[in-house]
């Protein structure tokens, strides 16, 4: 202290002296030139950011709308009681010998008897009008008629699904030269169409079916939803955040908050960051050889997709935990401390609270990565699995063999009826929706929990 | 300030104080750092004694040895005998929890919890079970922000956010914190530092008040602090108790070279 006042100040450089403030230096005006260049620099990144952004939703939007709607035909059928009830007693054993087929000709004498009644002049006869229809009509057709005996003998009047040519033509996807050389229908039906859908007997309208429904087999686009995917997913998840959220967030405070700081923590730490970037169909095998061949668990079953996906959740869970337990300024924990709360009463009391709105972000990023996993899926039956069965109850919603949202979008995405790449944008709408909200979750829940200090 | 620093005459004229705290030979490393070597020091009930000293000397090391505060640091080791009341609180029988109620601590940078004023009292209290009743919580948390002399300041927004007071207020709302579980001694480690000089005369004038009741120990890294509340001062140089007495005489007429220079500001 004593000897700075001794030594002289320094003065500065002579030349700066007496220069006017108006005129930027040389050395000024690079550097304000760096400074907007580099703004420039980053203006760009963030529009070519949200350029890419923005093409991937229209393209997105653009394929996979189409996929909520679906057409529909308006169709009075006769249940024709000699065919489906030859006794005439409505015993349901009895009728419900008339296998689908059996049902073809009621509806092809219904679709005879449209054209007749809207005035349709074609020389088709009726199972080549039926190719308009889904291969699924029958089957709904006697559903309805086993489920309501006392119907027998009346005409109804079914809402059926077009097929789904006629539901590419309704969408522009299918054009009248494209069907020259189209075995399943031809440029004449879509005459056909364009005047039901004068007579309103055909439309086009919202399908919620594609949200709610099963899987369909290849030859059936038309029919196929996401709904029991859906539900793999929801059983998944549940297995996820069970298990990842309470481990995950007991190890990291462990870690964080008492374990000592040694060679075999920090060996620990560098593993679970190691265990991070592990590709996910890593995970994927390790499920296959211990959950399903060594614990005995059943194939495809969302359980076991669950723990797959709990081992690949758990590193994020525990590296958002952690830096969240680490941001919490150090001067709480001693404030605990020094009134007399024990480690565990500062860390619940006071650390964890602190530190909740970062957790729990964490862990709906996990989820929402886990959500849109398909690799490790692959490896333990859940790709390729077609999923037409809503499970029974909750046991069966984790353990019946059921598939995935990306799961199911991937499956449809490989079958060949272009029908079907339309429903798999149509599921990523879905799967983004979900993301969406699980974010918007997220965001909510950190507004809600989180303090300032 | 209300009260200038005593006088020898002073001191004498007052009733006989007991000791406190008794530090035999205290070491403490940390790793192979030896920060604070072969202390010896009693401390009384009922008085302010100041530890001063440079920068890294061990000031905060010697305060966070006697709550304990050092056990939560994994390289910090500590040897020899601190004994408050006769016990040593480094025995294996003594929960450091326990002896933190009994020794508050009040930190450099006001810490209140991010919760409301009230909480932030009534947090202590609660933990140790001291009131039956909500009414008796009500009852503490008054009487302990009317102890920090802050309880007209914040009387109409006990449940607004301690973190919305301005620093002079937080850190007296920390020392009614630290009260509130009625210790016997009071640690403060450089409390003024991080505030203005109008709290800073505000928390000066309350360390003074509670030396009625409590054994207070501060750290302090301004000289003028010390001889103001002080009683007692310490001084520490490189991890040594270089000086120890009282703070008029250790200000008037130090013994030690390393004290005299320390205080004409030639070291630090
Ligand atoms: N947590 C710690 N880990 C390692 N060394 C520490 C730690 N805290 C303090 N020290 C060292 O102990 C010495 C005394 O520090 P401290 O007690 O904080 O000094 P003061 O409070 O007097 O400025 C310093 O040399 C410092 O580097
Ligand atoms: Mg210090």
């Amino acid at each position: 202290m004593t000897d700075v006042t001794n030594t002289p100040v320094p003065s500065g450089p002579e030349k700066s002296r007496g220069s006017s403030l108006y005129a930027l230096d040389k050395r000024t005006k690079r550097r304000n030139a760096a400074e907007a260049r580099f703004k420039a620099y980053g203006i760009a990144a963030v529009c070519v950011g949200l350029a890419f952004l923005v093409i991937l939703l229209v393209s997105i939007v653009r394929n996979g709308i189409p996929a909520f709607t679906q057409t529909f035909v308006e169709l009075p059928i006769y249940l024709n009681e000699e065919k489906l009830d030859p006794d005439g007693n409505r015993d349901p054993a009895a009728m419900s010998k008339v296998s689908t087929f059996g049902y073809n000709p009621l509806i092809e004498d219904a679709l005879v008897q449209l054209m007749a009644d809207n005035g349709i002049e074609t020389d088709m006869d009726g199972p080549t009008l039926r190719k308009m229809l889904s291969s699924s009509v029958p089957a709904q057709v006697r559903d309805y008629t086993l489920a309501n005996p006392d119907q027998v003998g009346e005409t109804v009047t079914f809402r059926v699904l077009a097929s789904s040519r006629v539901d590419g033509y309704m969408k522009g996807r299918v054009q009248r030269e494209d069907l020259e050389r189209d075995k399943n229908l031809d440029a004449a039906h879509l005459d056909i169409v364009d005047q039901l859908v004068d007579a309103g007997a055909v439309e086009r309208t919202f399908n919620w079916a594609f949200i709610t429904g099963a899987d369909a087999s290849e030859s059936r686009p038309e029919q196929a939803g996401i709904g029991v995917s859906m539900i793999g997913s929801f059983f998944m998840m549940i297995v996820v955040l069970v298990l990842a959220l309470p481990i995950g967030v007991a190890a990291s405070i462990y870690l964080e908050e008492f374990a000592a700081k040694n060679r075999f923590t920090d060996l620990i730490e560098v593993n679970i960051s190691n265990l991070a970037a592990v590709p996910s169909i890593v995970f994927g095998i390790l499920g296959l050889a211990v959950f399903i061949q060594f614990g005995g668990l059943p194939q495809s079953a969302p359980l076991v997709g669950g723990l797959v996906l709990t081992l690949m959740t758990l590193p994020t869970i525990i590296i958002s935990t952690r830096a969240s337990l680490k941001a919490v300024p150090p001067s709480i924990r001693d404030a605990a401390l020094g009134v007399g709360a024990s480690k565990t009463q500062a860390v619940f009391h006071h650390v964890l609270p602190l530190a909740m709105p970062g957790i729990l972000t964490g862990t709906i990023i996990g989820l929402a990565q886990a959500l849109g996993e398909t690799a490790p899926l692959l490896l333990i039956g859940m790709v390729g699995y077609i999923a037409t069965n809503y499970p029974e109850g909750i046991v069966d919603g984790f353990l019946a063999p059921n598939s995935a949202m990306p799961a199911q979008i991937y499956e449809w995405a490989k079958r060949a009826d272009p029908a079907y790449y339309e429903r798999a944008w149509g599921g990523i709408i879905v799967l983004l929706l979900f993301l969406m909200t699980m974010n918007i979750i997220a965001i909510i829940l950190r507004r809600r929990f989180e303090r300032r200090w | 300030m209300n009260q200038m620093p005593m006088t020898s005459e002073n001191v004498t004229t007052m009733p006989t104080k007991n000791t406190k705290i008794t530090a035999r030979d205290v070491q403490v490393y940390y790793g192979d750092t030896h920060a604070i070597k072969d202390v010896d020091v009693d401390i009384e009930d009922r008085t302010v004694t100041a530890f001063i000293g440079p920068s890294g000397c061990g000031k905060s090391t010697f305060l966070r040895c006697l709550n304990r505060m050092n056990d939560t640091i994994d390289i910090c080791r500590v040897e020899g005998a601190i004994k408050i009341d006769n016990e040593d609180i480094y025995d294996k029988k003594v929960d450091p929890v326990q002896l933190r109620a009994k020794v508050g601590m009040v930190f450099q940078k006001p810490n209140p919890f991010p919760k409301s004023i009230y909480d932030n009292i009534a947090y202590g209290p609660r933990i140790h079970g001291l009131a039956k009743s909500k009414a008796d919580l009500d009852e503490i948390v008054e009487k302990s922000l009317r102890r920090g002399a802050i309880w007209d300041e914040v009387k109409d927004r006990l449940h607004a956010p301690g973190t919305g007071l301005s620093g002079g207020q937080q850190q007296r709302l920390c020392i009614a914190r630290a009260v509130a579980t009625e210790p016997e001694v009071l640690l403060m480690d450089e409390p003024c530092s991080a505030l203005d000089p109008i709290a800073t005369d505000q928390v000066e004038d309350l360390i003074d008040e509670l030396r009625s009741q409590y054994s207070v120990v501060i750290v302090t890294h301004s000289m003028q602090q010390a001889a103001r509340v002080s009683q007692k001062t310490a001084f520490f140089h490189l991890g040594n108790l270089v000086e120890y007495g009282e703070t008029d005489q250790i200000f008037t007429n130090p013994k030690d070279p390393r004290t005299e220079s320390y205080i004409s500001g030639r070291i630090g």
